[in-house]
């Protein structure tokens, strides 16, 4: 093997390095036998570079590889989606370090190390994730410039500062395709839906539900107000609105399920003064509905409202998603109430909690209006010992609500609201469950609103002849401090707050150190999706219309080439500077020429032979070019080593060229 | 050029009485040309004594011989103070190193105390015998011959002390046909000594070294030079890699044998044509490297090519 198709050993290493950071970020999401299979690939590569293994021959490789499918439809039980085919070319990626006995080779890995890079973000675009995909590159490119350094036989940090540097002389190329060049839509899709458990709420509620949300300190959107953050107690963020309880279970209309007729929203009668201005970015959800305060209207392309006033995307929320949202927050909704909605919002299964239903007719009988069955109902919440817990008891299958409302009293906001509202609905007063999250912790860093997903909350609707649906918090009625102060503190003697977090900071907030670098990451993570994230074809049309007027397709071009032509100058510039050292690389590479043009006529150049040394021996060989060969040996040494003019370079390509 | 013929000359002068060993004496006359010392390793009865006295009647230099034993003292170099009574005063007997050419027989077999002796001589080129300094006649050039090291009865010279010899060269087996000349002509080496004539003088040899500061070194020769030295000192086979004044040596070297062959510049084989004598004694194997010095510098000269990577 030549020995510039060596790998030197220090680009060995930095190789093995990148291969285990590029796999980190990937690590949690993978068997833990994809990690063996790094290690052994690795270990195995460096015995065959100390000359104690060799490189496995194709049988072998063929099983590994065989393996290595088997091993993943194992583990993931299938072999499509993205999870599966990011193991396989992560397993890939390791194998190929058992083929790496060329620079060539050391290419091809280097070059999908690139790639394997960006499927991290398929899973994540996590601020910290960008941060280690960054250095991820920089330690790739640190290899390729490792491999290009041949015979350093020790490890030596020099190819990581010049990748450092190579990188960032890149972030100005970086910019301007971030902002000019055009976010095109894809072209073809495939279905990468990930098997990742989806977070948050789910479209079905049965009192139960939400408790495993509050055991999380995830988060699951946060907001920024354009004006005052209004009070925490009005923070009622709704995103699914529950009219259907079947078997226990509250569930939201389908589109399907609306008349034709009642798919769009009545618009209120009083819009009331100047409404609350705010945007929210949401985590993904792999679900459709936005969370928002109400009255919400949404002028941003692609977003719906739904007949009950909630705001939904026609297409699943996969990525880190930005709105712009208007709300009023005191518009009566739904002035006049159609036939089917009443009946709806009426309906109760045959038969189900006999006792529930007794009691509220009871209370009905005594009440003159609905309002009266509504305060009835929440005093009977507030007089009788209900208790607010994380930890309530099971309820039985066969009425549920009669055994909570009698037998048991405790539960938390789903059993309050579904009790509450099958109360109302058998006093006849047309209700139903709104799900979503209540209030919020304020960053004071940058003013967002930061809504974890234990602030999940379940409240109810009631609708009151002349002012439409009535939020109505049966919750806030046996544990004001949950809405007041938020459920940390309403659980404070209870202590099942995050039961099953035990390292989120948010359980250390009390340490204040501790509490401040959370909320500060946590603005630059929010500053990070609005900008970076958020950064899509409408916005980059919007700030591109800002900056340079009205747009179109010729500017658009001019513009991109302009930019690369600001960045790519200067480069070029300093090229020609450098350019005399460059003519001696070009003495070089012509000599190296006639080097392989002499070895194809069968005389190689030993290792280390010096040019006339060389030219003695290709004489003795090639006696029919002898005249040639000791022209271009003794051009060349005047060229290389007496340093005469330069302009004898062109005479010397010519007779390499001329050289057969 | 007038310089050039006279060194042809003394090399064939001295080939008259060392048959055969053309690279060695070219090697050894540019030794002298760049101003360093030389010792020459063989076994007994090779050659060494004769090529030095050759060397030394070529260059018409005057010279005397010292025959290093066990029991020889550092005052047996360099001279002692005597006792005059006369004038009543202390008079200073200058030893044999007060010459143009010393030639140290068997260096190695004296002990260290007295080899010391000769390391200021050879690095300074002046004495300090009892708190008085005493310059030495210019130019002044120590030969120096030893028998292999492992030989019995030998205190090895240290590492630091090897330095101060610009070249070590091994003379080796003649030739066949060289040796059956030498049988024919049926004369010792001492008879053929003094037929000698003088071939370079005390002018030409500064005229030498005058041409040799002029010698052009490019950049790809110094870029060249620098990689060899860095790979002595970057790879596993060497225990100790060159130092700066090895790499100087080597540079020196260059330059006179490109004079030598009547070059204003250096070319890549005048490094490596001087590369063995001038390193190999300076380079040392490391332990897990079976070859010798001699191994080491052909491993050398095959990793670093000429041409830059």
């Amino acid at each position: 093997m030549k020995a510039e198709q060596q790998i030197p050993r220090n680009a060995l290493v930095w190789i093995v390095i990148s291969l285990f950071t590029l796999v980190l970020p990937h690590a949690a999401r993978l068997p833990a036998w994809v990690l063996g299979v790094y290690g052994i690939a690795a270990l195995w590569r460096v015995m065959v570079y100390r000359g104690r293994w060799s490189f496995p021959r194709w049988p072998v490789k063929l099983t590994l590889v065989l393996a290595a499918f088997a091993g993943v439809l194992l583990s993931f039980r299938s072999l499509i989606g993205l999870e599966p085919t990011v193991a396989l070319l992560l397993i890939a990626f390791a194998f190929k370090l058992l083929e790496l006995a060329e620079r060539k080779d050391a290419y091809v890995l280097l070059f999908l190390g690139y790639f394997v890079i960006l499927t991290e973000f398929l899973f994540s675009q996590d601020l910290l994730i960008v941060l280690l995909c960054l250095l991820n590159v920089i330690l790739v490119t640190t290899a390729l410039v490792a491999l290009h350094r041949p015979g350093e036989d020790r490890f030596s940090m020099q190819p990581f500062s010049k990748a450092s540097v190579m990188v960032l002389q890149a972030a100005p190329l970086m910019l301007v395709l971030f902002f000019l060049f055009p976010r095109i839509g894809p072209l073809w899709t495939v279905p990468i839906k990930s098997q990742q458990a989806t977070t948050g709420m789910s479209e079905f509620m049965k009192p139960g539900d939400v408790s495993q949300l509050s055991r999380s300190g995830e988060v699951a959107f946060r907001v920024a107000f354009e004006g005052d953050i209004p009070p925490q107690s009005q923070l009622y963020w709704r995103g699914l609105v529950m009219s259907r309880l079947r078997q226990g279970t509250w569930s939201a209309l389908n589109y399907y399920d609306v008349p034709a007729s009642e798919r769009r929203p009545q618009e209120p009668v009083t819009a009331g003064p100047a409404p609350l201005r705010y945007s929210i970015i949401m985590e993904p959800t792999q679900q459709r509905w936005l969370y928002s305060l109400r009255y919400a209207r949404s002028n941003d392309p692609g977003i719906l409202s739904a007949p009950d006033y909630r705001l939904v995307r026609p297409v699943v929320i996969e990525d880190d998603f930005l709105y712009r949202v208007s709300s009023w927050p005191d518009a009566a909704l739904e002035n006049t109430l159609s036939d089917w909605r009443r009946l709806t919002e009426l309906a109760l299964p045959q038969g189900s909690n006999p006792r529930a239903r007794q009691l509220a007719r009871s209370i009905a009988a005594g009440a003159e209006t609905p309002a009266d069955i509504v305060a009835g109902v929440l005093a009977l919440f507030t007089e009788q010992p209900f208790v607010y817990t994380l930890q309530p008891p099971l309820l039985p299958e066969d009425n549920p609500m009669d055994a909570f409302l009698f037998d048991t009293r405790r539960g938390f906001c789903e059993h309050y609201a579904s009790a509450f509202v099958i109360m109302m609905r058998a006093a006849g007063v047309p209700a139903r469950v709104v799900a979503g999250y209540q209030g919020g912790e304020v960053n004071p860093v940058n003013r967002t609103v930061i809504v974890h997903q234990f602030d999940a909350h379940a409240w109810a609707e009631v609708w009151l002849e002349g002012r439409g649906w009535v939020r109505v918090d049966p919750t806030a009625a046996v544990s004001p401090e949950r809405i007041e102060l938020g459920l940390e503190q309403a659980l404070a003697s209870e202590g099942s707050f995050l039961a099953d977090s035990p390292l989120s900071p948010l359980r250390y907030r009390r340490i204040d150190l501790i509490n401040k670098l959370r909320l500060r990451y946590d603005a630059l993570t929010y500053r990070w999706q609005s900008w970076v994230v958020g950064f899509n074809a409408d916005t980059q049309m919007q700030l591109l219309q800002q900056w340079f007027g009205e747009f179109n397709a010729r500017k658009f071009a001019l513009l991109i080439l302009g930019s690369w032509a600001l960045v790519l100058i200067p480069v070029g510039l300093s090229l020609l500077v450098r350019r005399r050292t460059h003519e001696v690389r070009k003495l070089d590479r012509l000599y190296l020429k006639f080097c392989d043009k002499l070895e194809k006529m069968g005389v190689a150049r030993e290792p280390g032979e010096a040019p006339a040394a060389y030219a003695a021996r290709a004489r003795r060989a090639l006696p029919r070019l002898a005249a040639q060969i000791t022209a271009i040996t003794t051009l060349y040494q005047q060229l290389a080593y007496a340093d005469t003019e330069q302009a004898a370079l062109d005479k010397f390509a010519a007779a390499v060229r001329n050289l057969n | 050029m007038q310089v050039q013929e006279a060194i042809d000359a003394a090399v064939a002068e001295v080939g008259r009485v060392l048959l055969g060993k053309e690279p060695q004496i070219r090697l050894a006359l540019c030794c002298l040309f760049a101003r360093g010392h030389l010792l020459i390793e063989d076994l007994p009865g090779m050659g060494k004594t004769t090529l030095s006295h050759a060397l030394a009647d070529v260059l018409g230099l005057s010279w005397t011989r010292v025959q290093f034993t066990s029991d020889l003292l550092p005052a047996d170099i360099l001279g002692v103070s005597v006792y005059n009574r006369n004038d009543a005063s202390f008079s200073f007997h200058p030893g044999p190193i007060f010459t143009q050419l010393l030639l140290a027989d068997e260096i190695n077999r004296t002990t260290p105390r007295t080899q010391s002796a000769l390391l200021e001589a050879m690095a300074e080129g002046q004495v300090t015998v009892e708190g008085e300094t005493r310059q030495l006649p210019e130019p002044f050039f120590v030969v120096a011959t030893q028998n292999p090291v492992h030989q019995s009865g030998t205190y090895p010279l240290p590492e630091s002390q090897l330095d101060r010899f610009l070249m070590r060269l091994e003379l080796g087996y003649p030739h066949p046909q060289a040796e059956r000349e030498m049988f024919q002509r049926q004369h010792s080496s001492s008879a053929g000594r003094g037929a000698l004539r003088q071939m370079i003088d005390a002018q030409q040899l500064q005229r030498i070294r005058e041409a040799v500061m002029q010698v052009h070194a490019s950049d790809n020769i110094l870029d060249y030079l620098q990689r060899l030295v860095a790979y002595t000192r970057n790879s596993p086979e060497f225990e100790v890699g060159l130092s700066p004044r090895g790499g100087l040596a080597l540079l020196d070297c260059a330059r006179t044998w490109a004079v030598m062959n009547s070059r204003g510049h250096i070319v890549p084989e005048d490094l490596q044509m001087v590369l063995p004598a001038v390193a190999g004694h300076r380079l040392i194997p490391s332990g897990d490297y079976s070859g010798d010095g001699a191994a080491l510098v052909t491993l050398l000269q095959r990793n670093v090519d000429v041409i830059r990577p």
